[in-house]
């Protein structure tokens, strides 16, 4: 239940056995279906959400009722409106299950607490966060300057499982194309191949 | 739209659990779970409560673990003495969730309470789920009550004891929503007091030959 969390904060603090089962004691387990929703905007986010099994979309909704998504979030990863949780104001996103998941809920209160009874957390945060950052301005900055192609590469490059996982028209949603322009695409990188 | 909140009765097909099933069973309000030992009576009820609201969300689940997995409110309602084993299924999946406990320590001849009397059923419970945050609710019910709730025109009062404030919230909006008027009556220690006031209308009912449609409910002006 606790397994991938555990590996992933080992992975970037010391941990021993007496850390293990008392940090376990700060996130709630929650099996969710698919398509089931835990976050809908205009709704505090109240938890960071971490994956142990499954795989969820954060997406936000356009005044013409388009979709965007945000981000996929798959096994050993997190998910949630940071804004939101970091900041108590409504949330901008709403996060879906695309599978029946297993997700460890971590809440505000909890992240505190957790931080300063067990040792290490702090950095293991700090190090998420920091990922985060990255990230973010990856994403920003292949949004502006990288050609669909591009972004389709880079894509299957770091993200080759969701790739396999998410429906055709989550990931054109992702990558700011159409369906159809993905489809091209991919016919094209197969071609090259 | 908030996402709306999964309730998880374990022991579904009794009779408090099935009580409170329908009367939380209306669309909008909650994603039901149901779980029972028993399977053919849990299909049975299953199809009860889906068929009249196809707006719900309603799953049937035999096995505790699971079902409290998926909660985020847990109700206890089986008999007082599986309580423990029913803990020991949940302890791990229920950490960080509500679990609310409904029942009444009573003794077989529903005389006398088997708890002391500087102790409850719920917070023995909390003892066994010391991750989890457990309100005492509904014991002060009738199963008959969830059908009316309104007795000699009046809503009935249902009593409400727990450690954590946003908890103890969340279940006043489970009782509201179940058709009664909540009553936060303190801390989780105040359960001593629930347990015994359901044990007096036991009794009283009882020596009576009352029928079980009945109440309690504060008079103030």
């Amino acid at each position: 239940m606790h397994e991938r969390l555990l590996s992933s904060i080992g992975s970037k603090i010391a941990l021993n056995e007496t850390a293990m089962n008392k940090l376990k004691q700060f996130f709630i387990p929650k099996k969710i279906r698919k398509r089931q929703y835990i976050l809908n905007a205009g709704d505090v986010c109240q938890y960071i959400t971490f994956v142990e099994k499954g795989m969820l979309r954060s997406f936000t909704v356009d005044d013409e009722g388009h979709e965007h998504v945000v981000q996929f979030a798959v096994e050993g990863s997190w998910i949630s409106d940071m804004a939101s949780f970091l900041s108590g104001k409504e949330a901008l996103y709403n996060i879906e299950a695309l599978e029946d998941s297993e997700v460890l809920n971590l809440g505000t209160q909890a992240m505190d607490d957790l931080m300063h009874q067990v040792p290490g957390m702090e950095r293991y945060f700090r190090l998420l966060m920091q990922n985060n950052i990255i990230a973010l301005q990856r994403r920003v900055v292949a949004y502006m300057s990288l050609s669909a192609e591009e972004k389709y590469l880079k894509l299957m490059e770091v993200a080759p499982d969701i790739m396999n996982r998410a429906s055709q028209q989550h990931i054109a949603s992702y990558l700011s194309i159409t369906p159809e322009t993905l489809s091209r695409i991919r016919k094209q990188v197969s071609n090259k191949k | 739209m908030a996402t709306i909140n999964t309730i998880a009765i374990i022991g579904a097909t009794g009779n408090m659990g099935s009580a409170i099933a329908k009367s939380l069973s209306k669309p909008g309000s909650y994603r039901l779970l149901l779980m029972s030992n028993d399977t053919d009576e849990l299909a049975q009820l299953y199809s009860q409560l889906k068929e009249p609201n196809t707006g719900t969300e309603i799953y049937s689940i035999s096995c505790a673990r699971e079902a409290s997995w998926e909660a985020d409110i847990i109700i206890v309602a089986t008999q007082n003495d599986a309580e423990k084993e029913v803990a020991e299924k949940i302890r791990e999946v229920a950490t960080g969730k509500i679990v609310i406990s409904i029942s009444n320590p009573l003794n077989s001849a529903y005389r006398q309470l088997i708890t002391s009397s500087d102790t409850s059923a719920a917070e023995e419970l909390q003892k066994l789920l010391p991750n989890s945050k457990v309100v005492k609710t509904f014991n002060t019910t009738f199963a008959a009550d969830f059908i009316s709730s309104v007795i000699d025109e009046k809503t009935a009062d249902v009593f409400i004891a727990g450690n954590n404030g946003d908890a103890v919230k969340t279940v006043s909006e489970v009782v509201k929503s179940a058709g009664f008027n909540p009553i936060i009556a303190g801390d989780l220690s105040v359960s001593r007091t629930l347990e015994r006031m359901q044990l007096l209308r036991i009794r009283y009912t009882m020596n009576n030959s009352y029928n079980w449609l009945a109440g309690w409910k504060i008079l103030h002006n």
